[in-house]
């Protein structure tokens, strides 16, 4: 008898769930069967949302991808009055991400989070969910990348740059990741340059700092946010700016556009979702994270991030521009490696 | 600095504070001990809850749920050979070979009592010497890395007690584990099969529950007098001064090393209780007794991990630059919180950093003293037939190991290296050695390919550095030692024989 009782209790709690659950898993076959078919998407334009919303980000927590994701949550769950739930897909450079992203109902309901390491995975074949089974909403962040050294090693870029040009190949840079922003930053800079810098790929960007800062390596890919600190104790000072102007903190350190060079690629944080979703779908979030984007809570984390320092904004059309120009660059660049 | 302790004692003693640190050692026993739920884990998910404290709570919270997470692995590595926290995996070596004797309860109090003072002392490290210990950490870059990485790799000899050519298969198998996945300095995919879950690579803990704690399940679960479970009482002594005074050499060295390998950015608490145990086993004057339930089997490795996560704050609150995983979140939520991490932060935020180090102080006083209650609970699962907490121990394996990465594929591996465990098992594999491969494989690796990528190539930079020449000239003379003592010891052998055989007596 005492066995049946706790089987009971299960049965009971099985068809209560699936009662609650019901309702939303309904609706949400639906809209995946009209979308497929093409029709009715106007009525699900101001449906949407039907269900709890997934931000899946293919970063692990902590980091930038992952802290962008997390700004957004707050402003999205009012906006839409729902809850959000984010799930961190770090495998493969965050491959796996995007396949459950693609994989997913195209309805709107699942957010890629991705940054630039996305089409450089795809540019490098090692990523099968390419731009034909994704398609981007909106561009927010746009990081720079520097040039960082230690400002008792090197003065200027010109002392950099001469240094380099007698001795090619000797000066090592380090950065985060093989086949990364960083290094495609690097490989962008010795094409434009005519410089050869070496890359040293490192598991995070504290080892590589750090082994800046025991003068194991002779200069660093940096962004503005994980380097300030270290400017004001006066043990890194930027001396390169992969920019179009100069940055209003660091009004004496030059920019790439400057010595002629067009290498501005940074790290790109955008939001891309599955490529069937309805146009109508789509629009209306890229108008949120529009909406998102010009608000003072946002313009506040971006300033505490120091993400602020150039336009971060593209809306869908040309984000995939973007994308597809850099990927066809990255192609070139891994395949002449 | 005394001043700036006295005032963070002062914080901690308000009411809310010490709350706050009491719930911070309970939630982290509790996510310590189960397999699979680990320290990075907790501070995840507890993240959003300091969003609405102010800076020091959060920091007490975060960095005390750390140290007791980092604690409370052992309490299931001892009871049931599934370590609770990546750390407490190499406490499985000889904790629950005395679990099997009957001594659990001796096991648990070896363990407290070496974690406890391994924190302590590392505490005191940070406390004392945060500024001189960051800029010595900072002459360790890859080649030194490395030359640590083999040093602890020639400890397989010693390890494989005896079977010193499966001992070289395990490590090898374990080194080619290590290399499944992405290339660290390339970004190629090795064996990856063109699939995203083999090009992420083998993480480290499906292998060690599936090796340790599933295999061990699968084992009793296949012998029949294990049905019906012996009633063992386990009474848990935490100070037994006798044991005390032989392992206290080991606890000094261990704690000592913990520190060390704790401080160095690129490895983790981890790797410290690794090459703790095998420092420990090295200069043991009864190597074969380990493996076997040695006490110095726990103690050194216990000490080292708690001393070594002290350690990996030592960077994070002098340099900006973490020392392990957990303390990379840490950094994190210091940003997220309007702080900035780096260089000054010792002198901007002097206040919180002292709070943070004496609330670590109290929080190794409090493992003491909250630990025996906590395991007499546990040590009640351990009358619990084991057909009932086999499966359970299956369900926290398998629950534990989808939430490290949302991935599936890594609750299959588990299972696949806990079959694998089993019949490596009845072969006699020292499954010990498989595991030194996979912890210090990808470090030995990509520290080596880093640092001739640094060298543009050239060879000199292994021993043109003395730290690295040191380390490196120690791993060769213990890797001839290793080919010598065996035929040293067969001469030695002959030798009696010989004379044996002289004076007319039978071998």
């Amino acid at each position: 008898m005492y066995l049946k009782m706790p089987f009971f209790i299960i049965i009971a709690l099985t068809f209560t769930l699936s009662a609650c659950s019901g309702g939303s898993n309904s609706e949400n076959v639906d809209s995946g069967a009209e979308s497929s078919n093409g029709s009715g998407t106007d009525s699900q334009a101001t449906d949407y949302p039907s269900g709890n919303i997934n931000f899946l980000v293919g970063a692990g927590p902590g980091g930038g991808t992952d802290n962008f994701a997390r700004s957004l949550v707050e402003q999205f769950e009012e906006m839409y009055d729902t809850n959000v739930n984010v799930t961190n897909l770090e495998q493969a450079s965050g491959a796996v991400a995007n396949e459950r992203t693609a994989n997913e109902e195209p309805d709107g309901h699942t957010l890629n989070f991705a940054s630039s390491t996305y089409i450089i995975t795809v540019a490098a074949g090692q990523n099968n969910t390419g731009l034909d089974e994704l398609t981007p909403v909106a561009r927010m962040q746009s990081d720079i990348l520097s040039i960082t050294v230690d400002p008792e090693q090197f003065e200027d870029f010109d002392e950099f740059k001469e240094f380099a040009e007698n001795n090619p190949g000797e000066l090592t840079v380090g950065g985060t990741h093989a086949a990364s922003p960083d290094e495609m930053g690097l490989l962008e800079l010795n094409e434009a340059s005519g410089l050869d810098l070496d890359y040293v790929p490192y598991d995070g960007s504290g080892e590589a700092q750090a082994d800046l800062l025991g003068g194991n390596i002779d200069a660093l890919l940096e962004y503005p946010s994980a380097m300030l600190d270290y400017v004001e104790s006066g043990d890194m000072q930027p001396i390169l700016f992969l920019a179009e102007e100069r940055l209003d903190e660091f009004s004496d350190v030059p920019t790439t556009t400057e010595y002629g060079w067009d290498v501005t690629n940074g790290n790109e944080r955008g939001v891309l979702v599955d490529a069937d979703t309805p146009d109508e779908i789509i629009k209306e979030l890229e108008e949120a994270l529009h909406t998102i984007y010009e608000s003072d809570e946002y313009k506040e984390y971006e300033e505490s991030n120091h993400l602020h320092y150039r336009e971060g904004w593209m809306g869908a059309e040309e984000y995939r521009q973007k994308l597809e120009e850099n990927k066809e660059m990255y192609e070139e660049f891994l395949n002449n490696k | 600095m005394w001043e700036n302790l006295s005032n963070g004692l002062m914080t901690i003693i308000e009411p809310t504070h010490f709350i706050i640190l009491m719930a911070a050692v309970i939630i982290g026993f509790l996510g310590g001990a189960l397999p699979g739920l680990s320290g990075v884990m907790l501070v995840v998910i507890l993240l959003p809850v300091t969003y609405g404290m102010d800076a020091t709570s959060a920091f007490m919270l975060l960095t005390a749920i750390y140290g007791a997470t980092v604690f409370s692995g052992l309490i299931t590595a001892i009871l049931y050979r599934a370590p609770g926290t990546p750390e407490a995996v190499t406490t499985v070596f000889d904790g629950y070979p005395m679990t099997q004797k009957g001594e659990a309860g001796k096991a648990l109090g070896i363990g407290i009592s070496s974690s406890a003072i391994g924190g302590m002392i590392g505490t005191i490290f940070l406390i004392l010497l945060t500024p001189t210990l960051a800029n010595f950490a900072l002459r360790f870059s890859a080649p030194e890395y490395f030359a640590l990485a083999i040093l602890g790799l020639t400890v397989v000899a010693s390890l494989s007690r005896g079977k010193l050519t499966l001992g070289l298969i395990g490590v090898l198998f374990g080194l080619f584990i290590s290399s499944i996945g992405t290339d660290p300095l390339t970004g190629a995919h090795r064996f990856s099969f063109n699939s995203a879950n083999f090009s992420s690579g083998i993480e480290l803990v499906p292998v060690i529950i599936g090796l340790f704690a599933i295999s061990e399940i699968l084992n009793r679960s296949s012998k029949k007098e294990n049905m019906e479970q012996k009633v063992t009482k386990v009474k848990t002594k935490i100070f037994d001064s006798n044991l005390m005074k032989k392992i206290t050499g080991t606890l000094a060295r261990s704690s000592l090393l913990g520190s060390i390998i704790g401080i160095l950015p690129g490895i983790g608490a981890s790797t410290a209780s690794m090459l703790s145990y095998s420092e420990a086993v090295r200069w043991s004057k009864t190597p074969e007794k380990f493996g076997t339930g040695a006490p110095e089997g726990i103690a050194a490795p216990e000490s080292a991990n708690n001393a070594a996560a002290m350690g990996a704050l030592v960077p994070l609150f002098a340099l900006g630059i973490p020392g392990s995983g957990t303390t990379a979140v840490i950094l994190g939520a210091f940003i997220m919180h309007g702080l900035q991490p780096g260089p000054s932060l010792m002198t901007t935020e002097s206040d919180l950093v002292y709070a943070v180090f004496a609330g670590l102080l109290i929080v190794n006083l409090m493992i003491l003293i909250f630990s025996k209650p906590f395991i007499f609970l546990f040590s009640k699962l351990l009358n619990v037939p084991y057909s009932v907490i086999g499966p359970l121990i299956i369900i926290f394996c398998i629950i534990g190991t989808f939430a490290i990465r949302n991935s599936m594929f890594d609750v299959y591996v588990m299972l696949f290296f806990g079959l694998l465990g089993y019949l490596l098992e009845k072969v006699g594999f020292p499954l010990v050695t498989i595991i030194l491969g996979v912890v210090l494989g990808p470090i030995a690796e990509s520290e080596f390919r880093r640092a001739l990528e640094m060298s543009n190539g050239d060879f000199s930079i292994f021993y043109a550095r003395p730290i690295s020449a040191i380390l490196l000239t120690f791993a060769g003379i213990f890797i001839i030692f290793a080919f010598i003592k065996p035929i040293m010891q067969r001469h030695k052998k002959r030798g009696k024989l010989e004379y044996q055989e002289k004076i007319g007596g039978k071998p």
